[in-house]
């Protein structure tokens, strides 16, 4: 009798519990992780945004024994890190928040380089879109924005083609497409967005569209911007400073995040989204969170990913606090949008489509790399 | 007995050795970089680089630019150093020795920190937002001072200048007074002498002070990444890393072979130029000094110009950087001090939270790693370069020991970003059994004492001329291993020069950044990438700050090198 229960705690230890041991971590909640996570004690994540530093605060504060390891890095250059180090078999990340989705879907959730996690408790309380494949957080947007004081009667441009014409020649601001994925899916979905473009453009100048050398009229625009000595930056918020700086008489306007005019007060900016534009203002687009494959602290990656996801206050805790600003849209249908945007019903920015995006993207990067 | 000579002839051992180590510190890596452009899903790479739709903005206008800049860095260079060098060496030009001690200071100062400072300074509002200290004052600068080509060039001529300097100064130092006597006893005047002798008799420093520069400048990362984007100036360098950055690693890898030809061609110009004529020699068994050249009345003028560039290339940017890591706006460098950016504490409404650089985490642990990073590469380079050295003043006959210089020079023809680059491709995956590197301390040490071995065999050579042969022969006749001959009689002896070409190889890696930009991971961070980043973030204060750190450093250090080496400075000697 004895002997049988040694074999089976042996079975029991050796076969089964690998694998339960996993599906254990999926279905734990944040109380039953955080003692793994403890024993763990440090976490690192790669995040998209600056904010990651005000979540690192906040999660410290939550979890004080967890130590969490908060980078600020590009999405494009996590996804050229991501497969360097998967390559290399390191794995640095255990938690990865990024944008990009069209990359990251076929690039890093393909390869096995990612997994999906969506932390039990908000499996009800988020949309399906936005569960699967990958577990959106919140959307984000690049949108077209600019300076309210200098503008107080609306936004000057009521049209994208307007910023082809001499009057907006090097005052268009945006960071460089081939440095940022979120830009270059921009500018790919103008180029998706071609019919529209090119109905836009009669509307605008009362004539159909001219395409010349560019094969659809997403790509005649792009062309036009380029030649209009659109003024590339490095980041977002450059193009905010740019833009939004206080005191400017004849300021230029910008692509960059809704959510950032969040800051106007704290850095003397005046932010607003031309959501007026035609066709469309811009892009929205889901923010999402993922597990490193192979991440050597997989409780604590998990816990960070509930954090992330907020708390079940109207507005999601301290863990969705940096978030929950005008601009950036929580894709909990629990936590109440915020009073001061434009409610998402409203916002007339394209939704991406990310496999779509992803078949043409990287034609759009060597077109603006022949225009650069 | 004799059998065994024939096969072990002495040092064969060594010779093997020290080549094997070469092979795979340098030469591995750069023919792995090419295989890897070879592959079949990688191959289209060329095309696209090189002759496609693509080729004139991928390849040939930032290999224009390049060029540019390489030229002109070397032209100005050649110009400010050779004017420097004359005046401190050759003439009775007032407070010479500050003046040759000032001028060895630019090469201190990195690069992307005098790249930092002429944006604080001259910064316009093309790209919106803080506007530089002169805008601020209310003088509108033109695109063409605040950003692109004209900026690089001055910044990179002002860095490059103090190389030019050292090289020039020490060929100057050389000159034979009996030419300069002879000419004079013949009538000849002030320019003539200039002209007719002291230029051609010096033409071979001329020429690898330009060749020295115009390397530099071509694979200088910093000023064309930090100055160029807001007009799309682009440079081979900027493209290489823009490349590997979106993950389109294979153009970046053409990008960067291409670099490396077009580098090394240029040297390879340089040579032939200098080794067409005959002979340079100037030295010879009799001569003295010559006397120094009265400058009469242009003595303050010319001393007045050597003191202006020099506050330009040292005093301005040093100021510029400490004052601006201190000021919330460089429009008002000298206003609203704060120590928030060395001091504070995280507060969010300061640059999305980011903690001032006492208290910041990432910068402490930076600190740490390259602090670590410096030792561990002084340490690694000059061992490798000692015995490199070593085996080549000992046993200099027999191909090996050729290719061993020509080896251990390689890197000097590579430029920083694209051995980088080689060097991901290289260790960045598994070989065989062994582990990828990809993000480990040991790939930023490996890769950087490959890239420094040229100036540490530089140095181990000098050292080891010093101690002469004959004492280590008679260790050896009684008895004495090679490495017991090394450890008790040519290290001890070597050590001072051993310590200030460790301290130098560790100046240089610290200050770095085309090298460790791409090797860089979140994970393992250095000083440098960091600076670069901040300054990427529009986090300008946090970038000077950090550059105030690195340049503490690398003067500190540059300093003690210094004091070590004797003699390293002839010609400030009367």
């Amino acid at each position: 009798m004895r002997g049988s229960y040694v074999a089976y705690a042996f079975v029991l230890g050796l076969v089964i519990a690998p694998p339960t041991m996993a599906q254990n971590l999926d279905d734990m909640s944040a109380a039953e992780l955080l003692p793994i996570a403890e024993e763990e004690g440090t976490v690192t994540v790669y995040s998209f945004t600056s904010r990651i530093a005000r979540v690192e605060d906040a999660f410290e504060q939550a979890y004080p024994n967890v130590d969490l390891q908060g980078y600020d890095i590009s999405s494009t250059e996590q996804i050229a890190r991501l497969q360097a180090e998967a390559t290399a078999g390191v794995a640095n990340a255990d938690v990865v928040y990024i944008s990009d989705t069209p990359v990251v879907l076929t690039e890093l959730l393909a390869e096995g380089i990612i997994e999906p996690y969506v932390p039990p408790r908000v499996q009800d309380l988020v949309l399906e879109q936005y569960r699967a494949p990958l577990l959106a957080q919140r959307l984000s947007t690049k949108v077209l924005m600019y300076n309210e004081e200098a503008n107080p009667d609306g936004s000057p441009i009521t049209n994208l083609w307007q910023l082809t014409t001499p009057e907006w020649n090097g005052r268009v601001v945006m960071v460089d497409p081939l440095q940022r994925g979120d830009y270059l899916d921009l500018m790919t979905e103008i180029v998706l967005q071609s019919d529209a473009m090119s109905e836009a453009y009669e509307a605008e100048f009362g004539a159909p569209i001219d395409l010349g050398d560019a094969s659809s009229a997403g790509e005649r625009f792009i062309m036009d911007l380029f030649d209009n000595d659109v003024i590339l930056v490095r980041s977002t918020d450059d193009v905010n400073a740019a833009v939004g700086q206080l005191g400017q008489d004849n300021p230029p306007v910008g692509f960059t995040s809704y959510s950032d005019r969040r800051d106007n007060e704290e850095e003397g900016w005046a932010l607003q989204v031309a959501n007026e534009a035609t066709p469309a203002p811009g892009i929205i687009f889901p923010a999402v969170v993922a597990l490193a494959s192979g991440a050597e602290n997989p409780a604590a990656a998990r816990l960070v990913i509930d954090f992330l996801m907020g708390d079940d206050s109207e507005t999601g805790g301290p863990g969705f606090a940096p978030f929950y600003v005008p601009g950036d849209y929580a894709t909990r249908t629990d936590i109440t949008p915020h009073p001061d945007a434009v409610p998402l019903d409203d916002f007339t920015a394209w939704r991406i489509d990310p496999n779509a995006t992803a078949s043409i993207r990287a034609d759009v990067a060597d077109l603006i790399l022949v225009l650069q | 007995m004799t059998g065994r000579r024939v096969l072990f002839r002495q040092g064969t051992v060594l010779k093997t050795i020290v080549l094997a180590l070469l092979v795979v510190l340098i030469v591995l890596p750069l023919i792995r970089t090419v295989l890897v452009t070879l592959q079949p899903d990688a191959i289209d790479a060329w095309s696209d680089v090189l002759v496609g739709r693509l080729s004139h903005n991928l390849f040939y206008r930032p290999l224009v630019n390049t060029l540019i800049l390489g030229v002109g860095v070397s032209v100005g260079c050649v110009l400010i150093g050779g004017y420097l060098a004359w005046l401190v060496v050759m003439t009775n030009m007032p407070l010479r020795r500050t003046i040759g001690v000032m001028a060895t200071l630019p090469f201190m100062i990195p690069s992307f920190a005098t790249a930092l400072a002429w944006g604080t300074l001259f910064r316009n509002d093309r790209v919106g937002g803080q506007v530089g200290f002169i805008q601020g004052l209310g003088v509108d600068v033109p695109d063409v001072l605040a950003w692109g080509m004209l900026p690089s060039l001055i910044v990179l001529t002002l860095h490059y200048s103090s190389l030019a300097f050292t090289v020039i100064a020490a060929a100057l130092a050389t000159v034979n007074s009996d030419l300069v006597e002879a000419a004079q006893l013949t009538g000849a005047k002030g320019v003539r002498v200039v002209l007719g002798i002291i230029l051609p008799v010096t033409t071979p420093a001329l020429v690898s002070a330009a060749s020295l520069c115009f390397a530099g400048a071509v694979s200088n990362f910093a000023a064309p990444a930090l100055l160029g984007l807001p007009v799309r100036m682009q440079t081979l360098s900027t493209r290489l890393f823009g490349m590997i950055e979106v993950g389109q690693t294979a153009r970046g890898y053409v990008i960067g072979i291409m670099l490396v030809l077009v580098s090394a061609l240029f040297l390879w110009l340089g040579n032939r130029v200098i080794s067409g004529r005959r002979s340079y020699a100037t030295i010879t068994g009799k001569g003295g000094r010559a006397k120094r050249f009265d400058l009469r009345g242009a003595k303050w003028p010319l001393f007045g110009i050597a003191a202006v560039i020099l506050l330009v290339a040292t005093v301005v940017p040093i100021v510029v950087l400490v004052a601006s890591s201190l000021a919330p706006s460089s429009a008002q460098l000298f206003g609203n001090w704060t120590s928030h950016y060395w001091l504070g504490q995280s507060s969010p409404s300061i640059a999305q939270g980011t903690p001032g650089i006492a208290y910041n985490p990432d910068i402490v642990r930076a600190l740490i790693v390259t602090l670590g990073l410096g030792c561990a590469v002084a340490v690694a380079g000059m061992a490798v370069g000692l015995l490199s050295a070593y085996t080549v003043a000992r046993h200099r006959t027999g191909w090996a020991s050729a290719t061993i210089t020509q080896i251990s020079f390689l890197p000097l023809l590579v430029p920083g970003i694209a051995f980088g680059a080689a060097y991901i491709a290289y260790l960045g995956a598994p070989i065989g059994p062994l582990p990828a590197l990809y993000g480990t301390f040991a790939l930023l040490v490996i890769a950087a004492t490959a890239y420094l071995l040229p100036f540490a065999v530089q140095t181990g050579r000098a050292v080891i001329q010093q101690v002469s042969g004959e004492l280590e022969e008679s260790a050896r006749l009684t008895g004495a291993s090679f490495l017991r001959r090394l450890a008790e009689i040519t290290v001890p002896l070597a050590i001072r020069g051993l310590v200030a070409g460790g301290l130098l190889v560790f100046v240089k890696i610290v200050r770095d950044l085309s090298l460790v930009v791409l090797l860089f991971t979140p994970t393992m961070p250095v000083l440098s990438v960091l600076a670069y980043r901040y300054a990427s973030e529009g986090f300008t204060q946090f970038a000077n700050a950090v550059a105030v750190v690195i340049l503490a450093l690398s003067i500190a250090m540059t300093l003690i090198a210094q004091r070590l080496q004797a003699k390293s400075q002839p010609w400030l000697k009367n």
